[in-house]
C-alpha cells in the first residue's frame, strides 16, 4: 500500500491516514473506514466528530485531496453511552485489525445529509502537519529543527538514516521522506538499487510499539524499521544486538538524554567485535541533539576521542511571523481591530481645535442659557469606505507571533571519513601516478553555444571577406572600365 | 555517492585559513592553492572526502607529496586540553594549598616588539624549513618573549591565527548542495543567490514537501498519476533548483563505480527512461537515446522569465544545460518552459510555429544538412510542446518560488496548476513582499471574496451558467480561498564554539539578509452549490467566527 505521505495519489482512499484541517495549527489525524468499525452506532459509519461539525467518512473517502468539506447533521445523542470525542481511542481499536469487510452493510449506511454550518479540509498528511498534529509522547523535533538535521545529515533518496530515540515519530517522518527513492519489493529484491531507509530506535517498549502502529497505519512499513533497544547497551544492529544485521547506515541523529554513551557502537571497528552499524563506502554524517550544555561538552569531547572531524554545534532559532493591518484614525470608532487615535499632527490638530470650538460653544451657551447647535456631522467614514475596501486599509505590519521557542536544542555535527587504509592509498598511487602531470591543461570541450558563437563569427567574416573581396572587384573593374574609358 | 573523489569532478578545498575553493580536478594536473603550495590532482583522486591533507616540503620516491593528517593529530591540542582539565579538576577537589595564581591581561602591553622574528627571517623559513609550516609556527611561538605571560585563552588564539597563516593542510569537501550555498553566500556575491543560507534551503524543501517521488513505474495506483512533479521559480543562478533537485535524487550522476559492491550502485535516478539499463544507452540507435526532458514523474519544472533559464550553477553537479549530459538524470527530469509559454502559449515563437511533420518520403528528398535542421526544429517544437501542454494540464505536487518577481503573479498563474493538498513555499530575502502577500490571503480579504462571489453567484441567471470570476480577481489579484493557512517564516542558525572551558557563541558572523520563508497549501473549496444551499443568511454571519472561514479572528476571539 503507498503511503499518502510519500505517494499521495489524487484522492482520499479508505483505510488510509488522512488530516483533518479545521483551522491554522488544529489539524486531526484519522483513519478513514468505509465502515463503522468499532461499532460506535452511528448511521452513517465511522464519523470523525469536531468542533466545527461532525463529518462521516463516508463524505471524506474518495474525495480529491484538499477538498473543502461539508459538515454532515449526525444524530450523536441517540447511540448509547458511548460519547463522542474518542476518536484516539478509536484509532487504537483500529489497529487491532478487526476490520469487517461488509459491502451490504455499507450500502445500508445512511447517507449523510449535509449540515448547515461547518466545514473542514481534507488534506494528506506530510512530516509537518504530522508533526504538528500528532499526539504527544516526547518532546517533539520541529520542522526548522529537522529541516535544518537532515539538510546537514546529507539525508538523500536512497540513503539509510539511524534515528535513537524514535519518541513521537515526528524525525521518523521527515527521514522517511528524505530518504524515499521507491518502496523496497519485498518479493524481488531488486540487486541493482539500494532503497533508502529509517532505522529507528527507542528503549521505552510502549512508545516503540505506539510509532510501530503508527508506521504501520502510515503505510511505511519496509521504509521505517522500529527497534525496541537500549542503544547505550545494545548498539544499532538490526534484530540480535550481536549478530544482528547491520543498517550500514550514512546519516545517523541521536535524540538520546545521553549521545556520548551511543557513540562507541557508531565506529568503523567496534570494540566488541561485531560488525559496524555504519556503511563502509560512504562518509557518516552524525547529528546529536541536546537541550543542555552539559551534554553538548561531553558529547563532543567523545567525538574527538573517536575520530569525528569537523565538528560544529548550532542551534536553530525559529520564528512565525503574524502579518496584519494596523487602522489607527479618529474616523475608526466602531471598527474592529482598529484604534481610535489621532493619526497623525495634522489630525490631532485639528482635533484639538474642534474640541476647543465646542468648548467655546458650549461655554457660550452656558453663560447665553441657549441650547447647543451642533454643526452638521461629516458623514467621513462613508466617503472613505467607498474609495478603499476595508480588508484594504491600513498600514501593513509585522511581528514575531505571541509565543516563540526561545530554545529547542544544540545540534552537534560531525563527519566520519570513509576507512583508508596504506593498502587502499598505495592501489590509489598506482592508478593516478603522483608524478604523471600534463605540461599543458587541456583546453574545455567547447559548449554549443560557443560553438555557435564561433560558427556565427567566422560566417561573418567570410561575409566580410567576401564582400570586401567584391568591392574590391568593383573597384578594380571600375578602375580597368575607367582606364578603357580613359 | 560522494564516497570517494573522482577525476573532473568539481571539489571543495578548505584552507586552513577557513577559506573554501572550488576546484575541478582533471587528472595529470597541478592544483595551486596560492600560499600554501600546490600538489597533483592525482595525488588525491580516489581517496575518500573530508581527508586532511598536509602538503610535504619533498616528495617521496613515486612523487607522492602529501600526508594524510589523521584525526588524532587535528584535534591533538584539544585533547591534551581536556585530559589536562580532568587533571586539574581532580586536584582543585583534593584542596590543593597554594592555588595557582590566575594569569590575567593586565601585564600586557600591546606592542609589535613582543615578538622578535622579523619578517625577513620569517621569509627565511618558509623557504627553508620542513613540517608544512609546523616548525614557522613553533619558531614564531618560541620567539614570542611574552608568551608564558599570556593567558590560555590568547594562546590559543595567538597559536591558530599563527597556524591558519602558515600551515599548509587542505580538506577535500564533496561539493553538495549545502557546502556550495556556503560557498556561494561566504566568498562570491551573496545577492546572486539571494542571500540563501542552509537553514533556509533546508525548511524551503521541507515546507515545499519536496521529495522523490517513487518509482512510477511498479507501483500500480500511482501510475495513473505520475508522482513527485514541481514547479520551481528560480532566480539564485540555479541553487534552488539543484537544492531540490538534490532533495528529490536527481542531481548526481549515477556512480558507475568498480570499488564498490553490487548493491552500491545506489540507484539515484528513475522514471521509465532511467530504468532502461545505462551502459546500453551508447549501442542503442540515435532515437531510442533519452529525450531530454521526457520523464514522467520525479521531475522539477522550471519556469523562467527569459527565453533561456539561468541555471548556470549546476555545472558544478556536471549538468550544463547547453551541453547536456545525455547520462545525466536532470537531462530527462528537468523541464524548462517560460511564462510565456505556460500562460499564453499562443503568442510564443517556438510554440506558435509547428514545423510541418513530413513523410519519410519527403525526408528522404531533402538534403542531408537539411534533414538535420528538420528534425532538430521539429524535435525542439515537440519537446517544448510536450512540457508546456504537461505542465498547463496542472497536477503539480509543489511549489517552490525563490525570485524576484511579484510573488503574487506567481501564485495566481501556478495555483490553478497545482493538485490539491500541494504546498507553494517562497523564499524571499526581505520581508515586504512576503508581508504583501500574506496580506492578499488575509481573512478580511478572504471574507470579503467570499461575499463578493456569492453575490455574483446569485446574479446569475441559470445555475448552469459558469461563474467567471474575472472581475473579481481585478480586484483580489487571486483567489484568496484556494491557499490555506498562509504562514511566515524566519529561521537563523546561531553557531557556537565548543572547547574546554571556552563554550560561547561565535563572535561574529555574517549579517545581511534575514531570509523570510512563505508557506500555504493549496485547497479546493466546496462548489458554489453547496455554500449556496444554506438559505439563513442571518444565521451564516454568526456561523462565519465559528467557522474554520475566519480562522484567525476565531483564534483572536477565543
Amino acid at each position: 500500500m503507498p503511503s499518502p505521505f510519500l505517494t499521495p495519489g489524487t484522492v482520499a482512499q479508505a483505510d488510509n491516514v488522512a488530516l483533518l484541517h479545521l483551522r491554522r495549527d488544529q489539524t486531526i489525524p484519522t483513519i478513514l473506514r468505509a465502515t463503522d468499525d468499532q461499532n460506535l452506532g452511528y448511521k452513517e459509519g465511522k464519523v470523525s466528530n469536531t468542533r466545527f461539525g461532525s463529518f462521516p467518512h463516508s463524505t471524506l473517502i474518495n474525495q480529491p485531496w484538499g477538498s473543502q468539506i461539508v459538515a454532515s447533521k449526525v444524530d450523536t445523542g441517540s447511540r448509547g453511552r458511548r460519547g463522542p470525542g474518542n476518536k484516539r481511542k478509536a484509532e487504537e481499536i483500529d489497529v487491532s485489525g478487526t476490520t469487517t469487510p461488509a459491502e451490504d452493510e455499507g450500502s445500508a449506511l445512511k447517507k449523510p445529509e449535509a449540515a448547515a454550518s461547518g466545514f473542514l479540509h481534507l488534506m494528506y498528511p506530510t512530516p509537518e502537519s504530522w508533526t504538528l498534529s500528532l499526539p504527544h509522547r516526547t518532546q517533539v523535533v520541529y520542522t526548522p529543527d529537522y529541516s535544518y538535521v537532515l539538510h546537514r545529515l546529507r539525508a538523500r533518496p536512497g540513503g539509510t538514516v539511524i534515528e535513537a530515540g524514535a519518541g513521537s515519530g515526528s524525525f521518523t517522518h521527515a527521514a522517511v521522506r528524505a530518504v524515499f527513492n521507491g518502496y523496497p519489493d519485498e518479493d524481488a529484491p531488486t540487486k541493482k538499487r539500494k532503497f533508502g531507509k529509517v532505522c529507528s530506535f527507542e528503549f521505552h517498549e510502549q512508545r516503540a510499539t505506539r510509532v510501530k502502529e503508527e508506521i504501520t497505519e502510515h503505510g511505511l512499513d519496509g521504509l521505517v524499521e522500529v527497534t525496541h533497544r537500549d542503544v547505550y547497551e545494545g548498539g544499532f544492529l538490526l534484530g540480535d544486538p550481536e549478530t544482528g544485521r547491520s543498517p550500514k547506515a550514512n546519516a545517523i541523529f541521536l535524540d538520546l538524554p545521553a549521545p556520548w554513551l551511543a557513540l562507541k557502537h557508531l565506529v568503523r571497528k567496534p570494540a566488541s567485535g561485531v560488525e559496524s552499524p555504519l556503511d563502509p563506502n560512504s562518509t557518516v554524517y552524525l547529528c546529536t541533539f541536546s537541550p543542555c550544555l552539559e551534554q553538548v561538552e561531553r558529547t563532543i569531547r567523545v567525538m574527538r576521542q573517536l575520530g569525528w572531524l569537523n565538528i560544529s554545534m548550532v542551534e536553530v532559532n525559529h520564528r512565525r511571523i503574524d502579518v496584519k493591518r494596523e487602522r489607527i484614525g479618529l474616523d475608526c470608532e466602531g471598527i474592529r481591530g482598529a484604534t481610535v487615535f489621532p493619526r497623525s499632527v495634522d489630525e490631532a490638530m485639528q482635533k484639538l481645535r474642534t474640541d476647543d470650538e465646542r468648548a467655546k460653544r458650549l461655554r457660550l451657551a452656558h453663560t447665553e442659557g441657549t441650547r447647543v447647535d451642533h454643526p452638521p456631522k461629516e458623514d467621513q467614514t462613508a466617503s472613505r469606505d467607498q474609495q478603499q475596501a476595508t480588508y484594504d486599509m491600513g498600514r501593513l505590519v509585522h511581528r514575531t507571533e505571541s509565543e516563540i521557542k526561545t530554545h529547542t536544542s544544540y545540534l552537534v555535527f560531525a563527519i566520519l571519513p570513509r576507512d583508508w587504509s596504506e593498502e587502499d592509498d598505495l592501489k590509489c598511487r598506482q592508478k593516478w601516478p603522483s608524478n604523471k602531470i600534463d605540461a599543458e591543461p587541456k583546453p574545455a570541450p567547447k559548449s554549443r553555444k560557443q560553438q555557435k558563437k564561433e560558427f556565427k563569427e567566422l560566417r561573418l567574416r567570410e561575409q566580410k571577406e567576401d564582400n570586401e573581396a567584391e568591392q574590391q572587384e568593383e573597384q578594380e573593374q571600375e578602375a580597368t572600365e575607367e582606364s578603357i574609358a580613359a | 555517492m560522494h564516497s570517494s573523489i573522482r577525476p573532473n569532478q568539481h571539489v571543495v578545498l578548505q584552507l586552513p585559513s577557513d577559506q573554501t575553493r572550488i576546484v575541478k580536478l582533471v587528472p595529470d594536473t597541478v592544483v595551486h592553492l596560492g600560499k600554501y603550495g600546490s600538489f597533483a590532482a592525482n595525488q588525491i583522486l580516489g581517496r575518500p572526502f573530508f581527508l586532511t591533507f598536509e602538503i610535504l616540503d619533498a616528495p617521496q620516491n613515486d612523487g607522492y607529496q602529501l600526508r594524510i593528517v589523521p584525526a588524532e593529530e587535528l584535534h591533538a591540542e584539544n585533547l591534551i586540553e581536556e585530559a589536562d582539565a580532568d587533571g586539574e579538576g581532580e586536584e582543585g577537589e583534593s584542596g590543593s594549598a597554594t592555588p595557582i595564581p590566575m594569569r590575567t591581561n593586565r601585564n600586557i602591553t600591546d606592542d609589535a616588539s613582543t615578538q622578535k622574528l622579523t619578517t625577513q627571517e620569517i621569509e627565511e623559513l618558509k623557504k627553508k624549513t620542513s613540517g608544512a609550516g609546523k616548525e614557522i609556527v613553533a619558531r614564531l611561538l618560541e620567539s614570542h618573549t611574552l608568551l608564558d605571560k599570556k593567558t590560555a585563552f590568547s594562546l590559543a588564539k595567538y597559536t591558530l591565527r599563527k597556524r591558519k597563516k602558515y600551515i599548509r593542510r587542505f580538506t577535500v569537501l564533496p561539493l553538495d548542495v549545502g557546502f556550495l550555498t556556503n560557498f556561494l553566500l561566504e566568498q562570491r556575491d551573496a545577492q546572486r543567490t539571494m542571500e540563501l543560507r542552509d537553514e533556509h534551503v533546508g525548511l524551503l524543501g521541507c515546507l515545499g514537501n519536496v521529495h522523490h517521488g517513487g518509482q512510477s513505474d511498479l507501483s500500480a495506483i500511482s501510475s495513473v498519476r505520475p508522482d513527485g512533479r514541481y514547479f520551481v521559480v528560480d532566480e539564485t543562478g540555479g541553487l534552488v533548483v539543484a537544492a531540490m533537485a538534490e532533495r528529490m535524487g536527481i542531481l548526481y550522476p549515477e556512480e558507475d563505480d568498480e570499488d564498490a559492491e553490487p548493491v552500491e550502485s545506489s540507484g539515484t535516478a528513475h522514471g521509465e527512461v532511467e530504468s532502461s539499463d545505462k551502459k546500453s544507452t551508447t549501442s542503442m540507435p540515435r532515437h531510442k537515446r533519452p529525450r531530454p526532458m521526457s520523464a514522467q514523474g520525479n521531475t522539477i519544472t522550471v519556469i523562467h522569465s527569459y527565453s533561456q533559464p539561468n541555471l548556470s550553477l549546476l555545472k558544478y553537479f556536471g549538468y550544463d544545460i547547453n551541453t547536456p549530459d545525455e547520462s545525466h538524470p536532470l537531462h530527462t527530469h528537468l523541464k524548462t518552459v517560460s511564462w510565456l509559454q505556460l500562460v499564453d502559449p499562443a503568442t510564443d515563437p517556438i510554440l506558435s510555429s509547428e514545423p510541418p511533420a513530413l513523410s519519410s518520403e519527403e525526408l528522404a528528398a531533402l538534403k542531408a544538412s537539411k534533414r538535420t535542421a528538420y528534425f532538430f526544429k521539429r524535435n525542439r517544437w515537440e519537446k517544448f510542446r510536450a512540457v508546456t501542454d504537461e505542465a498547463r494540464a496542472g497536477g503539480f505536487d509543489g511549489l517552490v518560488v525563490a525570485t524576484l518577481l511579484e510573488p503574487a503573479g506567481i501564485l495566481k498563474h501556478t495555483i490553478p496548476l497545482l493538485s490539491g493538498s500541494a504546498a507553494v513555499a517562497v523564499y524571499s530575502p526581505f520581508i515586504e513582499p512576503l508581508t504583501e502577500l500574506m496580506d492578499l490571503y488575509s481573512t478580511a480579504r478572504r471574507t470579503a471574496f467570499i461575499n463578493k462571489k456569492r453575490e455574483l453567484e446569485n446574479s446569475r441567471s441559470s445555475e448552469e451558467e459558469t461563474l467567471d470570476i474575472s472581475p473579481l480577481l481585478e480586484e483580489f489579484t487571486l483567489d484568496p480561498t484556494q491557499l490555506l493557512p498562509p504562514t511566515l517564516h524566519t529561521t537563523r542558525v546561531r553557531a557556537w564554539q565548543v572547547l574546554p572551558g571556552r563554550t560561547h557563541p561565535l563572535m561574529t558572523g555574517r549579517g545581511g539578509s534575514e531570509g523570510y520563508l512563505f508557506h500555504g497549501v493549496h485547497v479546493i473549496p466546496t462548489s458554489a452549490n453547496i455554500q449556496a444551499a444554506g438559505t439563513f443568511r442571518k444565521k451564516r454571519k454568526v456561523e462565519e467566527t465559528s467557522t474554520p472561514a475566519s480562522d484567525r479572528d476565531v483564534e483572536m476571539a477565543s
